[in-house]
């Protein structure tokens, strides 16, 4: 099996790593940096409990070679709150109870911080929409859209 | 056996040419695979029906992941463009907005990110949301290989669920679109278990233009989808179309027209009695929509 | 001692735990760091329903490097069980269920564990299997469990050896086959419910470390720390003492991750490579064949009322699909069965509720325990009654339904309930009886009422306390044996604390245990409380009984 040298910034710090080439972005952030807010949930792009942004795209890093990250950024959930200070999403989050057992949430708060990144005004239906590829067991997704919409009405999560 | 946990072992290699992939293709036959997006691979691997010693990614070869359109107003889609980078492209909006729509619709958000157009074109599902687009904007599939390139209509090119006309050693390298007729209107119309996010039960997409060599002064054409062993044009409907004036009976004989294009099975998602009932509401849905447009 | 809060208990408060779940910090079981010692292991499922194991050869597996150990039920013949004992912990001498643990591997890495999973060699004989619960339980059908008869089982669960049945609850009220004469109309039913699965975001995760000096941690996702500890000591004579079983985070549950599925195997898999951790993971596709499910139900139910339409006699068979092993699966059906008539006053009832084993992954809790399979089925049934003597079903349940003061099936006698208020309240709500439009053209409208009660299926002297610990500081650690699996638990606990103690919310932590050596990762929900011993061996004796 191949091993490729890659290097690439995550939340902001630039790595350089040797990884196998079965390697996927999920288990080099989990298992090599230790970046244990990204989850796996189901390893086949469809719960989204493993999503990240990838230059600013949140992309399902179950379904991504580490390889192919070479040269990009991603942004994990540890990556969202700067200098100890939550993101008015995650505030939102908590100030709407859009958490429950948690395992959930970090996939949600990066896939919304990319929808409030595109669309600072979303409506019910395009956080929906947004959010298709997060699935969540526990709340029922009300509060998730609530908080959202609260963070989005506070001036876009940023 | 369960699909294991991570993927198993292979090589990996980054092809920067067209050649190299057909090289390596005819080097290593069965052995390799072709990765694009990888959101139908990976799951295969981990399942074991697909074992690759050898991973070719052909996402960096020049000219895959790019959009263009040509000065005789062909739109050029590079293999890799990703759901996303379709959806989002404003040439596809303005020109190609069926295109768009379509696009779209396939799973999430973070698939679309990564899942390809040609990737989901050559797994030939017969439930692909670009694929009823593609046949009724009649694009033309361009495949390399080692006779060089050749090019073939979408119709020609699915062959059955998960077969494609990719001889060995070929790969898909753009799929081009003739500009549309003037003043065409499009629509995609999926039926999902949900409203969004499945895969789709019965889809069906409609472009509507007005065409003075057609009798009724009109021409529709109208791909049905998930209804057979392909993606399908319901020619008898868009032939009673091209002769009699748009309106409600013609559309919902159209419809009815459309029910007998489609050979639907049983499946986990819906009944084939159900998939024919929906076929008739998607396509008068789809008819009424376009015709409202043009 | 001066409050210092404002009656905390009541107040809509942000969750505790909610930063540390935002923030990425909050450490699931799959996120805690065990070093570069960890070990992985994978397990070795059986391809088939139910057959007999003829042979197994675990050569080439044992040959591979990095692989530490791999185990078999062979070395492993300890059963495991809640109120019935009926579970390998790998198979015996017969797989039950495609799925079926039948050897695990360790290994310094996942990916040798599941290479090499992949080369033990098992040779089946397959035996006819049965997946419909109500044909399990006819006489001839495909026996599971032989030596049923032979299994320690708690005084309240009535298995019938020479049967698949694992535990059939009888009730008997006035007399049904009088009743039915008197009736001015009768409806019979069967109803149908398929096994479901919890599917927590979470799949379960457990890692275990067998110490030498006799040591055991489990580290898991676990729903109920103290029942997981209770029958993994039972079951494997681990001294109650010597245990703990760790739950730090858990990604949802909803009854999946109360009982024991796969933490079992991780200890015994522990136990091989002692002294080293040994982690144990599902994928999402062996969730659904390798952790426990809702039971399957086949209800048969007939019910008769006079022309008034009062309800007079029930008689009613609930099939349980409990799959090829219990877990909870005997309460459920005894909850279920002491609960046949649904909140509604019945007169005359026969009931009876049967475990079936049948050759499908172990049925155990999920959310309801019984309510809603049994709910289903009932509140369909009064519809049809309803109809059928043309009356109103809000109205027929107003006139049936059980009051404050009326002794239920069970003998009890109902303490002050309306009901009655209740349905005044939704109808009105609803409109019901007025007509309303869809709303869309392509959609139709109904309205429908179900009333339910809830079992408590629990003993009437359950255990339940907290240990409070103030600091040298003043601060205060609360510790809890209740489990916090996103409901908010801690939170509200938190609350009622700071309120009963007097101080502010941000001077207490709940949930925290500090055990002796080990890892400390906060917070923690720690088991290593002594618990009561409840279950007797063979015979019926005095005992105690855990329930949900």
């Amino acid at each position: 099996m191949t091993t490729h040298t890659i290097t690439i910034t995550v939340n902001g710090e630039r790595e350089q790593l040797d990884v196998p080439a079965n390697m996927t972005l999920l288990q080099l952030l989990r298992e090599r940096l230790a970046l244990t807010g990204t989850k796996n949930g189901c390893e086949a792009g469809e719960c989204g409990a493993c999503t990240v942004l990838l230059d600013g795209e949140p992309v399902n890093s179950c379904m991504m070679l580490a390889l192919e990250a070479d040269g990009h950024e991603v942004t994990t959930v540890e990556g969202l709150a700067r200098d100890g200070r939550l993101t008015l999403l995650q505030e939102a989050f908590i100030e709407h109870n859009a958490v429950q057992c948690g395992f959930c949430t970090p996939g949600m708060l990066i896939s919304a911080h990319a929808l409030l990144g595109r669309n600072r005004r979303p409506t019910e239906d395009e956080i929906k929409e947004a959010l298709v590829g997060n699935l969540c067991r526990c709340t029922g997704y009300v509060r998730i859209i609530q908080a959202v919409r609260a963070a989005a009405e506070r001036g876009g999560g940023r | 056996m369960l699909a294991r946990p991570g993927l198993p072992r292979f090589d990996y290699v980054r092809a920067e040419t067209p050649g190299e992939v057909v090289a390596l293709l005819a080097e290593r036959g069965e052995a390799a695979r072709l990765l694009m997006g990888g959101t139908d691979l990976f799951p295969r691997m981990r399942e074991g029906t697909a074992r690759p010693a050898l991973v070719i990614d052909v996402k960096h070869i020049p000219g895959m992941q790019e959009i263009a359109v040509d000065g005789q107003g062909w739109l050029t889609v590079g293999a890799a463009v990703t759901m996303n980078g379709l959806a989002r492209h404003p040439r596809v909006r303005s020109d190609y907005p069926l295109l768009a729509e379509a696009a779209g619709m396939v799973a999430s958000y973070q698939l679309r990110n990564r899942a390809t157009v040609g990737g989901n074109m050559c797994n030939a599902s017969p439930c692909a949301d670009t694929t009823p687009a593609t046949m009724v904007l009649e694009g033309r599939f361009v495949l390399v290989g080692p006779a060089g390139e050749r090019e073939i209509a979408a119709v020609d090119f699915f062959r059955g669920p998960g077969l494609t006309a990719l001889q060995r050693g070929e790969f898909l390298r753009a799929i081009r679109y003739p500009p549309p007729p003037q003043g065409a209107v499009g629509r995609y119309l999926k039926l999902g278990r949900n409203r969004l996010g499945d895969l789709a039960i019965v889809s069906v997409a409609v472009l509507g233009f007005a065409d003075r060599t057609a009798p009724s002064g009109y021409r529709f054409r109208i791909a049905l989808g998930a209804v057979a062993p392909v993606v399908v044009r319901a020619a008898a409907a868009e032939a009673l179309l091209a002769g009699e004036p748009p309106g409600e009976e013609a559309f919902a004989r159209a419809a009815e027209k459309a029910v007998e294009a489609a050979s639907p099975i049983d499946d986990v998602r819906a009944s084939a009695a159900y998939r024919l009932a929906m076929v008739r509401v998607l396509t008068l849905r789809g008819l009424r929509e376009v015709f409202r447009g043009m | 001692m001066t409050r210092l809060t404002s009656d905390p208990v009541g107040k809509s408060v942000p969750r505790i735990d909610a930063v540390a779940k935002v923030t990425g910090a909050a450490m699931f079981t799959d996120d805690l760091p065990f070093g570069p010692g960890l070990l992985y292991a994978r397990l070795v499922r059986s391809p088939h329903a139910h057959a007999l194991i003829q042979r197994i050869d675990t050569s080439k597996a044992l040959a591979m490097p990095g692989v530490k150990a791999v185990v078999t039920g062979k070395e492993v013949t300890a059963l495991i069980g809640l109120y019935l004992v009926d579970r390998p912990i790998f198979a015996g001498e017969r797989v039950r269920y495609v799925g079926e643990p039948v050897a695990g591997v360790v290994a310094s890495s996942e990916e040798i564990a599941e290479e090499a999973a992949r080369l033990v060699e098992v040779e089946y004989e397959p035996l006819p299997a049965v997946f419909d619960p109500f044909e399990a339980a006819q006489p001839g059908a495909p026996l599971l469990h032989p030596r049923l008869g032979e299994y320690k089982v708690a005084n309240f669960i009535f298995p019938e050896p020479g049967t698949n049945i694992s535990e059939h609850f009888k009730l008997r009220r006035g007399d049904v086959e009088a009743a039915w004469p008197r009736c001015a109309a009768i409806v019979e039913g069967e109803f149908r419910l398929p096994q479901i699965q919890h599917v927590p975001i979470e799949p379960h995760v457990a890692v275990a470390l067998w110490e030498p000096s006799g040591q055991v941690t489990l580290w898991a996702a676990s729903q109920s720390p103290f029942a997981q500890r209770d029958l993994l000591a039972q079951s494997l004579d681990i001294p109650h003492g010597n245990l703990r079983v760790i739950s730090p985070y858990i990604g949802g549950g909803f009854g999946g991750k109360a009982g024991i599925s796969m933490e079992a195997c991780a200890v015994v898999l522990a136990r091989a490579v002692m002294g080293r951790p040994v982690k144990l993971r599902m994928t999402r596709e062996e969730e659904f064949v390798g952790t426990t499910v809702r039971q399957s139900l086949v209800a048969r139910t007939k019910i008769g009322c006079d022309a008034e339409g009062n309800l007079l006699a029930m008689e009613t068979a609930y099939y349980f699909g409990g799959g090829a092993y219990n877990d909870y699966g005997v309460n459920i059906v005894r909850a279920a069965g002491y609960s046949c008539t649904g909140p509604y006053y019945i007169p005359n009832v026969k009931g009876d509720s049967y475990c079936v084993y049948t050759n499908q992954p172990v049925g155990s809790a999920m959310r309801g325990f019984g309510m809603p399979e049994i709910h289903w089925g009932i509140e369909q049934i009064m519809d049809q009654l309803a109809e059928k003597i043309g009356m109103d079903p809000a109205e027929f349940r107003r006139r049936n339904c059980v009051k404050g003061g009326q002794t239920i099936l069970t003998g009890m006698q109902m303490p002050r309930v309306d009901l009655v208020a209740c349905i005044d309240r939704v109808t009105k709500a609803v409109n019901w009886g007025q007509k309303e439009p869809p709303s869309a053209p392509h959609k139709r409208r109904g309205k429908g009422i179900a009333i339910m009660w809830k079992a408590p299926a629990m003993p009437p002297n359950p255990g339940s306390s907290a240990i409070v610990r103030f600091n040298e500081d003043a601060t205060v650690n609360v510790e809890i044996g209740a489990q916090d699996l996103g409901q908010g638990a801690f939170t509200v606990l938190a609350q009622i604390a700071a309120q009963a103690l007097g101080v502010p919310g941000r001077v207490l932590r709940v949930g925290a245990r500090l055990g002796a050596g080990g890892h400390q990762i906060q917070p923690l929900r720690v088991a290593d409380r002594r618990q009561p011993h409840h279950l007797v061996d063979g015979q019926r004796g005095q005992g105690r009984s855990r329930g949900r």
